[in-house]
């Protein structure tokens, strides 16, 4: 039985919504004359890994480091990420590992590299990533309109490390990363994606700001 | 410019310092009358420049009231801005920035203020003497109705529309190293310093403008204008990038660990329906240290009818004249006892106008400021006070005697004085609010006869004249000094001032007097009304008599009285209110003590506390991967948590009517026991479990067992808290060796996470094991009924369906329509069952696959109400509905899932043996039949034995789940009853609230298919 296998991200049917300030007719839109000063970008899937695991088993950080060839992050607030793979830090025992395209083998080959008491647990179709840049004073005070959190308090991320943070964002919560360009990373939950495109939305109308994908 | 209106306004060349534009004229109407002001001005000063004497009538006695002031301390001047859906209610005319257009109204004056028929009929006053509230409360109660009619029209509190609010308001988390409340000459020298010492700064000030006191001062700083120092500093302010400034903000609360609301006003000034961005902002600051520097209130004289207007603080005097350039008044005498308010005559002298005479209560004071007020020609009466003011709506006069150097008595003969402004001194009381709402106890020091702050509760320190410094230089010092500080203990800079402070010019001073009562000829029961707190009407004559009637704390005086209740909180009158209970307890201030202010320190606006999260942003919602498909198919939906399910999913009929909810369900419940139903199971909390002690662990949170369940197997368990009573329930997969996948319900799943790791984490650290919720990334589609495995068979060819080779509470990994998937064959239906999970990103392909797959056996989608009945047909308990976290397992006749003899027991195994958990007249969950079979139990009916008994009946229990049941032919409920397990085929009756009493026959709670053939099915 052969199936054409449609995937669906969670914030596909709103690519393309929008909201302005100066928003009065959609022709401005389409010709392109309205600025928008913030742009959500959800990125392609990807394969996403919850890793749990002993921080101070030397077998752990180096078996994790010898298959992404990253090293694992330990500082609080931290993420590391390389061309094809991310390691973010959620606790002292828990990170989120995401990774560039399909890698249907990647678990099995972590399973093979660790050993000791691990957890490896797929959550690639629980979780989108919204990218979220634009101009640095609309970007600060969306962030604050969105979070508790003192981003702002953050050193820049250079290329292979960023800061992190799992926090609140509006009345859900999302992983908040910095990139080195100045945008930000948002790691949302699947079922929440739509609340909070809709809420980055309404607090970026005084900017003007869209989705895509 | 013309000035026909405005008789008051001071022409550009005689008053330079002012910050109004006398070129651009302003348009607003107040009370119906068309009115002008200008560039810069505020509602008040406009209202003053066009010699509107009466703003509003007072609360208790309807008497005219006049502008006082000229800031938050206002009491008086309190109006209702705009009209229609986005009108404001009680705003201070003399903090509301004039725009073009603006309508204003007096809140306070019926039928109109300056036709009041209370004062007019003076029978008001005798009906509400101190303590009235309290005194109608307590007797008589019947009567209470009527004076509240009376009191809510007279106390005309403003209007709040009833339309929606048109307004946007939002909400910005902020950060900041140092925190400057306040932009007078301390603040901004503490955030200059704060700044320059790299800390992130936040300044915020109440005002359209920076500066404070300065912007109406006529001192000069370094040889130039304070005005302008103003400007510079402001321009240095403005290059540093790590300093924030918040103009038009006011600080109103001050709440634990140093977290500061500030309501900023953003197009309040613009007018009504901003068109752009919000109209407020709410800042929640985080700050690591908090620089108060929130300034001082004059205080008022205390004096018979000092409420006619016409009576005025100097200080306010002097703002008028200075910075907006609007004398109010033509022939001002000046009362004072302190040197300060000297500088008022000087003012108001420089405009042009008369200085009638100063009166000041001091017999020998000698500071500088004499000399320049006595080269001017001013009289200056010393010894002497203003007793009593005279005229009804404007000042006409003023009685003045000579008092005694205590200010206690008269000591000579009468005069009157001619005048129509009278300008009060009583001295300053540092603004302390900010720092009590932290809950420091402000402290009594004559020295400044005020309440200075009290010692630090949080990371903040108070500067300039909140803290009792009053003279300019000094002010600017301890500001700087303060801000260093504030950097250094936020970890920047070395605590050292970095700028030079500027050179200024003062008077050498000579103390004030502690005057908070003037006397006069009449003892203060008997004297003219000497009003302490104008908004509330409370008078020196009041605070005696509460005295008299026993009250002796101020904290009771205060609620006695209403002494500081009103929106003004008491900012002028507190301080005199607490010294006149001190005079007539005879004990010392210090003794007396203040109240507590609490926030807010200015009244804040509703729409800013709610922000966005108003309408569709109110609360999350969330969707699972289907959600667009049941939108499509025009599904109803209910609210699981902060999920949306499907209700259920109502057809068309072919007139074009909707079918109502019964008929949907009906017709849903009949498609899954007669063919196939497909439902969005998604919901479910899912929680993967991994480690060497998994199976150990999860048989200590259920109360049956798992260590024996092999790969590929489910079992239902029950959890149970420690008191014994259940609090979630599912199925638990074996996923592989050390390796679970545990259900749980929609609304438990992320307490049943918190739950395992509160255990994991603090009672059982060394059990190796890891949870990770997965509720978000499996899409779970639930297929039901005798054709499900067909419908199956379909889309999954890479196992063996057959009931021997996958039988019920089985588990396989396979493909379904394409996918890698999850199926479980598990039912709450009581039918044969598939629940098939794919990672949520395909969730609508393979839904969508499976109803094609289904069309030939009509599969029909069903939505939660239908599940909801066919579990309770089934009697399958809901965990929240059935239960209530009061119910054991042996309560729900579930004694076969609780393993008593597990090794290490299982949490809440000791609660089911306490003699309460064992008593036979516990409720036990039933199955109830009407009699009547077509009647349908409320949920939540009360079960009696005996329907004759006379109220209070005896209740038995209630009803916790109730439907019609399509396929049985009648309705079902589920109650729990005393004793029930034990009271089969009794008839119980529900005596409902219209009247009308059900009754109903105690059954089992399997209703149908009770062997359990059908999920078994072949």
């Amino acid at each position: 039985m052969s199936h054409k296998i449609a995937l669906e991200t969670p914030l596909m049917h709103a690519y393309g919504q929008f909201s302005h300030q100066q928003y009065r007719a959609n022709s401005e839109v389409t010709r392109g004359e309205l600025g928008f000063c913030v742009v959500i970008k959800e990125l392609p899937l990807c394969s996403q890994l919850n890793i749990r695991g002993d921080a101070a088993c030397q077998n752990f950080t180096s078996g994790i480091q010898q298959v992404l060839g990253i090293e694992l992050p330990t500082e609080p607030g931290c993420w590391h990420f390389s061309a094809e793979h991310s390691l973010y830090w959620l606790g002292p025992d828990e990170w989120l590992l995401v990774s560039q395209g399909p890698s249907p083998d990647l678990e099995a080959k972590l399973r093979a590299a660790l050993s000791g008491h691990i957890s490896l647990v797929d959550v690639a179709g629980g979780q989108s990533i919204l990218n979220l840049r634009g101009a640095a004073p609309a970007l600060a005070i969306l962030l604050k309109k969105s979070s508790v959190y003192d981003f702002g308090g953050w050193s820049d991320a250079v290329d292979g490390r960023g800061r992190c943070a799992q926090t609140t964002f509006a009345k859900a919560s999302a992983v908040v990363a910095n990139r080195p360009d100045g945008s930000f990373d948002l790691v949302v939950r699947r079922s929440l994606a739509d609340y909070i495109g809709r809420w980055i939305l309404d607090a970026g109308r005084e900017f003007g700001c869209r989705i895509e994908g | 410019m013309t000035k026909t209106s405005q008789i008051n306004r001071l022409s550009a060349h005689v008053c330079a310092s002012a910050r109004t534009d006398t070129s651009v004229i302003i348009n607003f109407t107040y009370n119906g009358r068309a009115l002008q002001g200008v560039a810069g001005d505020t509602l008040a000063s406009a209202l003053l420049a066009n010699g509107v004497n009466v703003v509003g009538r007072s609360f208790k006695y309807g008497r005219p009231r006049g502008i006082v002031g000229h800031g938050a301390e206002e009491p008086n001047a309190i109006m209702q801005i705009g009209s229609g859906a986005a009108t404001v209610p009680n705003l201070k005319a003399t903090q509301v920035e004039l725009y073009e257009g603006l309508e204003s109204a007096s809140v306070n004056g019926w039928p109109s203020v300056d036709f009041d028929l209370m004062s007019i009929a003076g029978w008001f006053s005798r009906l509400m003497p101190p303590g009235f509230y309290y005194k109608t409360f307590m007797y008589p109660a019947k009567l209470w109705m009527t004076y509240e009619h009376f009191i809510r029209k007279a106390a005309g509190l403003g209007r709040s529309p009833v339309e929606e609010d048109p307004d946007c308001y939002d909400k910005l988390n902020q950060h900041a190293d140092v925190l400057v409340i306040g932009a007078g000459p301390a603040g901004l020298m503490a955030a200059l310093e704060a700044a320059y010492a790299g800390a992130r700064v936040i300044i915020v000030d109440e005002q359209a403008e920076f500066g404070g006191s300065l912007l109406a001062s006529t001192q000069r700083i370094d040889g130039q204008t304070a005005a302008a120092w103003v400007d510079d500093t402001v321009a240095q302010l403005r290059t540093f990038s790590n300093l924030q400034m918040l103009p038009r903000s006011t600080a109103f609360g001050y709440y634990d660990h140093n977290f500061v609301g500030i309501l900023e006003r953003r197009s309040d000034h613009l007018g009504l329906c901003a068109s752009a961005g919000s109209r407020q902002r709410m800042h929640r600051v985080r700050a690591k240290r908090v620089v108060l520097a929130t300034g001082a209130f004059e205080r008022p004289l205390v004096f018979s009818h000092n409420d006619i207007p016409g009576v005025m603080q100097a200080s306010s005097v002097s703002t008028y004249v200075n910075r907006y350039g609007v004398a109010p008044g033509n022939q001002m005498l000046l009362f004072t006892c302190n040197d300060s308010a000297y500088q008022t005559a000087l003012d108001w002298h420089r405009s042009g106008r008369t200085v009638v005479a100063i009166v000041d209560s001091r017999s020998t004071p000698n500071g500088e400021i004499m000399a320049a007020v006595a080269e001017q020609g001013i009289e200056v009466m010393l010894g002497h006070a203003v007793i009593e003011a005279r005229g009804s709506k404007r000042v006409k006069s003023a009685l003045v005697a000579p008092i005694n150097a205590q200010g206690s008595r008269l000591v000579g003969a009468v005069t009157r004085i001619a005048c129509d402004l009278i300008a009060c001194s009583g001295g300053w009381s540092p603004a302390i609010h900010l720092s009590s709402h932290t809950g420091a106890k402000p402290q009594w020091d004559a020295a400044i006869v005020g309440f200075r702050p009290g010692s630090s509760l949080q990371q903040e320190r108070s500067a300039g004249s909140c803290r009792g410094t009053y003279r300019l230089s000094d002010c600017l010092t301890e500001g700087a000094d303060v801000g260093a500080q504030a950097a250094q203990l936020a970890g920047f800079g070395d605590a050292k001032r970095l700028f030079a402070l500027p050179h200024i010019e003062e008077y050498g001073e000579h103390p004030q007097q502690a005057l908070f009562l003037v006397p006069h000829t009449k003892r203060s029961s008997r004297a003219p009304s000497q009003f302490v707190d104008m908004q509330l009407d409370v008078t020196a004559g009041s605070i005696a008599i509460a005295v008299a009637e026993g009250f002796d704390s101020i904290e009771h005086v205060k609620r006695y009285t209403a002494l500081g209740f009103g929106t003004d909180q008491g900012k002028l009158g507190n301080i005199n209110g607490m010294a006149i209970l001190a005079a007539a307890l005879d004990q010392d201030i210090a003794n007396v003590g203040t109240t507590i202010f609490r926030p807010a320190y200015t009244p804040t606006t509703f729409g800013a506390i709610a922000g966005r999260d108003i309408g569709g942003l109110f609360d999350p919602e969330r969707h699972t991967a289907a959600h667009h498909w049941h939108v499509r198919q025009g599904a109803v939906f209910e609210d699981v948590g902060q999920w949306k399910r499907p209700w259920y999913f109502p057809r068309s009929t072919a007139s074009g009517s909707v079918e109502t909810i019964r008929a949907a369900v009906d017709r849903e419940c009949l498609a899954v026991r007669n063919s196939v139903g497909i439902l969005d199971a998604s919901t479910l909390g899912k929680i993967d479990i991994q480690g060497p002690d998994a199976a150990e662990f999860v048989t200590r949170m259920y109360t049956n067992s798992y260590l024996k369940l092999a790969a590929g197997k489910c079992r239902y368990g029950v959890m149970l808290k420690e008191d014994g009573m259940i609090f979630d329930d599912g199925v638990c997969a074996c996923l592989g060796d050390n390796h679970y996948l545990m259900f749980t319900t929609t609304g438990g799943a992320a307490g049943v996470l918190a739950w395992l790791e509160l255990w994991q984490q603090t009672e059982w650290p060394e059990l190796q094991v890891y949870f990770t919720s997965v509720t978000d990334h499996w899409s779970t589609a639930t297929i039901s009924g005798p054709n499900a495995r067909r419908v199956l068979a379909k889309v999954c060819d890479d196992i063996d369906l057959d009931k021997n080779a996958f039988g019920f509470m089985d588990w396989r990994d396979c493909t379904v329509a394409g996918v890698g998937a999850r199926v479980f064959r598990i039912s709450f239906t009581g039918e044969l069952s598939y629940e098939i999970n794919v990672p949520a990103h395909y969730g609508r392909h393979v839904w969508e696959t499976l109803m094609a797959a289904g069309e030939e056996f009509d599969i029909t989608p069903y939505g939660t109400e239908s599940m909801h009945v066919l579990r309770a047909e089934k009697g399958f308990i809901i965990v929240g509905q059935d239960t209530d976290g009061s119910m054991t397992p042996a309560d729900m006749n579930m004694d076969w899932v609780v393993g008593r003899n597990k090794v290490f027991s299982f949490i809440g195994k000791r609660s089911l043996y306490r003699s309460d958990a064992l008593r036979a007249d516990r409720k036990q969950l039933v199955g109830l039949k009407t009699l009547r079979r077509s009647e349908i139990l409320p949920e939540g009916a009360q079960i009696v034995f005996d329907p004759q008994q006379s109220i209070p009946m005896s209740m038995q229990g209630h009803v916790t789940s109730s439907y019609y049941s399509a396929n049985l032919g009648h309705s079902i409920a589920l109650a729990v009853i005393k004793g029930g397990l034990s009271r089969m085929g009794q008839v119980v009756h529900c005596p409902l609230a219209d009247g009308r009493t059900l009754a109903a026959e105690i059954v089992s709670s399997v209703f149908y298919d009770p062997k359990g053939v059908r999920q078994h099915v072949a």
